[in-house]
């Protein structure tokens, strides 16, 4: 048995490393693509997106299909591509809150904050990787439905072109507002550390909660209700997806209707609130 | 070496550690016993930042593990719970830890091999016996060939081959100099395996010392004595604090006096002795005796 005496670890080929930001967004990316839950979720994002969209090309009840004004043809691709964010919108739900209650429930997060003790990093990196892998599955998605849903429409008779900028930019917003719940589901993940508790929280507030509020709304009559509703998550980004009427009537007074710069700037709200309580929460909290 | 000072935690009413300060230093194996409950784990988890300390602070290297600009080629952990997503394969595993400093794969497959996980390397972890998972944290703890070793409970579930591997890479890594920190709370083994010991208990800090002096330390110190004359050799003892035990075979324990006194008592009244052996008390026992008072969980012996 030796006391220490001062020695000094011989140099390692090691000693060069370094916690970078660019090493975690590196370290969330393998970790995102190497479980199967994310390849599932990504993989039903593109299947639910393309079929729902080919349905509804398909089935959408159309008279005189030559006759249809380009307007009404746009507003018909549109909502036939972007039918499906309804459905891939819980899939991008779900896997955003897994992405982060799957750690906790797992443990792995003693692994992820013993490597990234600053925890924001961590916290960033795999928001930031969740986001961007969100935005360019539903991007190319949206552009599988689209060419789909004009193919189909193009076969029944109605003229439509997919290029017109009021059906890119609606396409381009059906993507940003999948990727922005994915961040919300996220934070709620943050907040909750239960997959079971973080995913119930995230689809009460993007299904639940409007129903409940359009259910009071209709038995009060209160204006005030239909207002509130327009601000929850669902309904405030369901702007950036929607086709905009160009000679749409102004609504009624008293009644707020938000266009996709609004119902854009209010989900981003949203997104930012759930995103600083998580990252205080995470900083704060034991492991 | 990680130095630790006044350190606190509460959880709640409870009071998992309380007011600890001690240093580990390099170049040594140091053992962290105490029994269940006595806040082991929990110290171990301040000192890389996952449970923040009510009071008092934990530095590793001069700093806290947080401010390190690689904390994983600072600190190795391996901590008590499971920290693998059971989804991930145990390469991708260590491949995304690894990615987070910028350590090269190569490093990950050297882990892998001192680990001797390469059959299994590319399955889940979710169906890894618990030995596997044991090796897989280790490989973890490694990967940034850390001045600083932290392992909570390393033998848990490995085989006796892996427990003789472990004790040799501790031995081997403290003799490159590195700090190497275990818990335990078998004393056998920390006995083969740490130069110095730290015993908590109930969140305080018990003995601080060489293995060598905690046993020398423990009072429970005797020496058996045979003699045909049971009644004389027991009559020149008699003193205060000292205490004679006779056994059924004919040994003597005594206790309050060492072996040199005892022989020189018995030449000087002419009492023959067969036998004169100093028994030390075994580290187990310098450790119950330790410990009796602080183990939070006593187990009713029912007789
Ligand atoms: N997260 C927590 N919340 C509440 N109490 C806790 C928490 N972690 C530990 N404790 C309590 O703190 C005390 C110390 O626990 P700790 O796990 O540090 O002990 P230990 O020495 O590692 O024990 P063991 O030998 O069983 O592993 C225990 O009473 C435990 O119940
Ligand atoms: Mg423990």
């Amino acid at each position: 048995m030796t006391t220490a005496t001062e020695t000094t670890t011989a140099a390692g080929p090691l000693d060069g490393i370094r916690l970078s930001f660019g090493g975690v967004l590196n370290s969330e990316w393998i970790k995102l693509h190497s479980l199967r839950s994310t390849m599932w979720c990504l993989g039903l994002v593109i299947l639910l997106s393309v079929g729902f969209s080919a349905l509804v090309a398909g089935v959408l009840h159309l008279q005189n299909p030559g006759a249809i004004p380009a307007t009404n043809a746009a507003s018909l691709l549109v909502q036939s591509s972007t039918i499906g964010v309804n459905f891939t919108q819980l899939v991008a739900a779900v896997l955003g809150v897994l992405v982060i209650s799957g750690e906790y429930s797992t443990g792995m997060i003693r692994s992820t904050f013993t490597a990234v003790p600053g925890r924001l990093g961590a916290y960033f990196g795999k928001l930031i990787v969740l986001a961007v892998v969100v935005f360019v599955v539903s991007i190319v998605s949206l552009g599988i439905s689209s060419l789909v849903a004009t193919g189909i429409l193009n076969a029944r008779g109605v003229n439509v072109d997919l290029t017109r900028s009021d059906v890119l930019l609606p396409l381009l917003g059906g993507a940003g507002y999948l990727a922005l719940v994915a961040i919300l589901a996220f934070a709620f993940g943050a907040i909750i550390r239960s997959s079971a508790g973080g995913i119930a929280a995230i689809l009460g507030t993007l299904l639940v909660l409007p129903v409940a509020l359009q259910v009071v709304a209709g038995l009060t009559n209160a204006t005030w209700v239909s207002n509130v509703a327009s601000f929850l998550p669902s309904a405030s980004g369901g702007q950036l997806y929607a086709f905009v009427q160009p000679n749409a009537p102004a609504p009624a007074s008293g009644v707020v209707a938000l266009d996709a710069t609004t119902g854009g700037l209010v989900l981003a709200a949203w997104v930012i609130v759930g995103v600083v309580i998580g990252a205080v929460l995470i900083k704060r909290r034991d492991v | 070496m990680i130095e630790i000072e006044g350190l606190t935690k509460r959880y709640g009413p409870k009071l998992a550690v309380d007011d600890v300060t001690f240093t580990v230093r390099p170049g040594i194996v140091t053992g962290f016993l105490g029994p269940n409950g006595a806040g082991k784990s929990t110290t171990m988890r301040m000192i890389v930042g996952l449970d923040k300390p009510t009071a008092g602070h934990a530095l590793v290297d001069g700093k806290p593990y947080a401010k390190h600009p690689a904390p994983l080629h600072e600190v190795g952990a391996l901590l008590e719970a499971k920290a693998v997503h059971t989804g991930r394969t145990a390469f991708n595993h260590l491949r995304a830890l690894a990615a987070t400093h910028g350590i090269p794969k190569s490093r990950v497959h050297d882990v892998i091999a001192m680990t001797g996980l390469e059959s299994v390397a590319n399955k889940r972890v979710g169906g890894f016996s618990l030995g596997m998972g044991e090796r897989l944290g280790i490989a973890a703890a490694l990967l940034g060939d850390p001045h600083t070793l932290i392992l909570d409970e390393p033998v848990n579930g490995l085989d006796p081959e892996g427990v003789r591997w472990v004790r040799e890479f501790c031995r081997y890594l403290a003799s490159e100099g590195r700090t190497v920190f275990i818990s335990s709370h078998l004393m056998s083994e920390m006995s083969q395996t740490a130069d110095h010991l730290i015993v908590l208990g109930r969140g305080r800090v018990l003995a601080d010392a060489p293995i060598s002096d905690v046993i020398a330390g423990a009072t429970r110190r005797v020496v058996r004595v045979r003699t045909p004359q049971v009644q004389a050799l027991t009559a020149a003892l008699a003193g205060p604090d000292i205490t004679v035990t006779s056994f059924d075979d004919g040994a003597l324990e005594v206790s309050g006096v060492d072996a040199a006194r005892i022989g020189d008592i018995a030449a000087a009244s002419g009492l023959p002795l067969h036998e004169l052996t100093p028994v030390d008390a075994s580290l187990e026992e310098a450790y119950l005796e330790l410990t009796q008072d602080e183990v939070e969980y006593h187990s009713e012996v029912t007789r």
